[in-house]
């Protein structure tokens, strides 16, 4: 028996602090060429065993699971009491306090106990294909959902994935079992990365609408994307960005994580002199001075209220949030978040008046 | 210097087929061309821009531009000045043969011109004579019907000054025949037999309409001209002048176009005066004219100098951009 593998993906190979492995450097200058990562580093599966994550909506399905459903079932949460109908009920299943209270024999009901369906959605748009430390933003993405497909493998929970293309949005069936999962990110993998500069026809909140369109099962949706609009310069958090909307209906029914990629040149603007900054989604193309630490200061400054942005537009959308850096370790931010979520998730997902939980 | 010189693009060369070491600037603006295209496809890629052209003013490219044009401006100065262009200097005349042509036609009695033209245009022929350097063989001819030379070349001043204020008024004006006795008075200039002649020109002054003479004034002018003597013309007079001759009132305004036409035919100028001032101010122009000649020199060190001055612009602008200041 091969001893499980414990230790952390590697991570910090920047080019700034000059070790050999350039990692996703190259990303810097054209389009990665394939992924940077290995699906056997993605996460540490036997190390995610003991991980739980905590899932506080309820849920609908075809089949017996471990977690709590929305209608009644043989299940193990108890429902409400109504009348024994003799023949059709269980003698054993008869609820005595009631009967004795109302003199009229009483059952209670229990609510079915569900399978979990997890639907990813990626987003593999030409802003993902980057990235200055170990690993692209896509990769990382990709890294997360593994982490997270495995943390949240029960007994018959599904895992499918959406992968969001600036032109189309490619379905990957929602399939039970680890090696089902490990089809899927090997799949995710080798999903053919996308050339600089086409013309999108789809943004994230396209992408987020399609997951709503094509998944109207009740049930755990992960958002995996950087949330950058392109061309957006809005830092004002009040206003909410295109996505929010499809976020808060993508909301209503489900219980959402979203899960936002960032990379360490996107907090720090990188200090590389005077040079040619283009963007890989727009036509923008202009000479920037980066070695002017105002100029620098004043991105970083713009940068951080841009992503205080993404999070107050989340906290309104009543979704989970995880930021994750290509530069750090996935696996151990996304434990630590896992742990905090289970006092929060049950506030967090509070559904909206009127909806069920 | 005499050598042999080419024009391009208005400007003569010495050698101006060093020149076509200017086609390596086409060449030189089309690579850079090429590598602004290619340069673009060689930027950092980056997610936030956005936000980076939001906060960050256009940074304007034209200091990268305009260094190039001025790299570029330099070699075209320093190819120029490899090709030796050519200037014109003034230089004084050392030796010379002026005959004066003064117009003596009974129009000069007219008195639009403070006292009449005729005393006003002897006192400004006298002053030219005065200023002219000692050593120009100074000829007077008188323009009438009857035009001749009243002073053959000399250098004796004091006799043309006597001349001059002997002359006396005479009917008719034939300009052809003045320009004649003028180029028979040139040749009467003293010097060496088969020495080199001084060189000849003719200031003419006239003031009314070509009224006889046998020859054509334009075809005297063609012969002048194939004498090499320039003739400098002078209208002198106002569009308004008249002389009562015989009881009847005539206008007798000068003829600019036909002397302007005869100083075209020959190289020279052809100049107007209204008043006894201008016709000094006209004369002292003259006398840069004909005291002083035009030669061909080498300018290369101006033109080194516009390309340093080039090459200097675009160097600040090459070390403001690449320079990291400490």
């Amino acid at each position: 028996m091969t001893t499980p593998d414990f230790a952390p993906p590697p991570s910090g190979t920047t080019l700034a602090n000059g070790r050999g492995d350039v990692g996703a450097a190259e990303s810097v200058l054209r389009e990665p060429s394939g992924p940077t990562i290995p699906l056997n580093k993605l996460a540490p599966e036997a190390a995610l065993r003991r991980l739980e994550l905590t899932v506080v909506r309820r849920l609908e399905g075809f089949l017996q699971g471990d977690h709590l459903g929305l209608l009644p079932g043989p299940g193990s949460d108890l429902n409400d009491a109504r009348i024994y109908v003799p023949g059709e009920d269980d003698v054993r299943r008869m609820d005595w306090a009631v009967t004795a209270r109302t003199m009229t024999p009483h059952v209670r009901d229990t609510m079915a106990d569900r399978e979990l369906e997890v639907w990813a959605l990626l987003d593999a748009s030409p802003s993902m294909n980057w990235g200055t430390a170990g690993i692209t933003k896509r990769d990382l993405g990709i890294a997360a959902i593994a982490t997270l497909g495995f943390i949240s493998q029960k007994m018959g929970d599904r895992f499918g994935g959406l992968v969001m293309h600036s032109d189309s949005v490619r379905r990957f069936p929602a399939r039970s079992g680890r090696q089902a999962l490990y089809g899927l990110l090997g799949r995710m993998l080798e999903d053919p990365i996308e050339k600089d500069n086409l013309p999108a026809a789809l943004g994230l909140a396209e992408g987020i609408e399609a997951l709503i369109r094509t998944q109207r099962r009740r049930g755990m949706r992960l958002v995996v994307s950087d949330f950058l609009s392109p061309g957006d310069k809005v830092l004002d958090a009040n206003t909410p960005p295109d996505w929010e909307r499809p976020l808060r209906r993508l909301a209503v029914r489900n219980q959402v994580l979203c899960v936002e990629v960032v990379d360490a040149g996107e907090v720090e603007f990188p200090d590389v002199g005077e040079l040619l900054i283009r963007d890989p989604e727009t036509d923008f193309a202009r000479y920037v001075n980066t070695s002017d630490p105002r100029a620098r200061k004043m991105i970083d400054g713009a940068s951080q209220a841009q992503r205080t942005r993404i999070a107050a537009a989340m906290r309104r959308a009543g979704v989970g949030h995880i930021r994750l850096q290509t530069d750090r370790d996935w696996v151990a931010d996304i434990a630590r978040f896992v742990l905090t979520y289970r006092r929060t998730a049950a506030v967090l997902h509070t559904p909206p008046q009127g909806v069920s939980k | 210097m005499n050598e042999q010189t080419g024009t391009f693009l208005g400007v003569e060369f010495f050698n101006p087929e060093r020149l076509w070491a200017l086609l390596i600037l086409p060449i030189l603006v089309i690579l850079y061309l090429l590598l602004l295209q290619l340069k673009r496809n060689r930027g950092m890629r980056y997610t936030q821009t956005g936000i980076v052209g939001a906060v960050l003013p256009r940074q304007s490219q034209w200091r990268r531009h305009v260094s190039v044009a001025m790299a570029l401006c330099s070699l075209v100065a320093i190819t120029g000045a490899w090709a030796r262009p050519v200037g014109i200097e003034k230089v004084p005349r050392e030796r010379a043969t002026v005959v004066i042509v003064l117009d003596r036609s009974l129009s000069m009695q007219a008195t639009d011109v403070e006292p009449t033209r005729m005393d006003a245009s002897k006192q400004a022929a006298k002053d030219f004579i005065a200023e002219l350097p000692p050593s120009f063989n100074v000829a007077l001819v008188g323009l009438s019907a009857s035009s001749s030379v009243l002073a053959p070349p000399t250098t004796d001043r004091g006799m043309l000054n006597r001349v001059i204020e002997q002359m006396g008024v005479q009917d008719g004006t034939a300009i052809g025949d003045a320009i004649m006795a003028a180029i028979s008075a040139v040749g009467m200039a003293p010097g060496e037999q088969g020495a080199d002649p001084a060189p000849a020109m003719i200031v003419l002054l006239s003031d009314g309409q070509n009224t006889s003479g046998q020859t054509d004034p334009v075809a005297a002018a063609q012969q002048a001209k194939a004498a090499e003597i320039p003739i400098h013309t002078i209208a002198f007079g106002t569009m308004n002048g008249y002389v009562d001759v015989d009881g009847a009132r005539a206008n007798v305004a000068p003829d600019v176009a036909l002397l302007g036409e005869i100083a075209d035919i020959t190289g020279g100028r052809a100049m107007d005066a209204k008043s006894a001032n201008q016709l000094n101010d006209v004369y002292q122009e003259m006398r840069s004219e004909v005291g002083y000649e035009e030669v061909k020199k080498e300018v290369t060190a101006q033109w080194a100098l516009y390309a340093f001055a080039f090459a200097f612009v675009a160097s600040l602008g090459a070390v403001s951009m690449a320079a990291r200041w400490p």
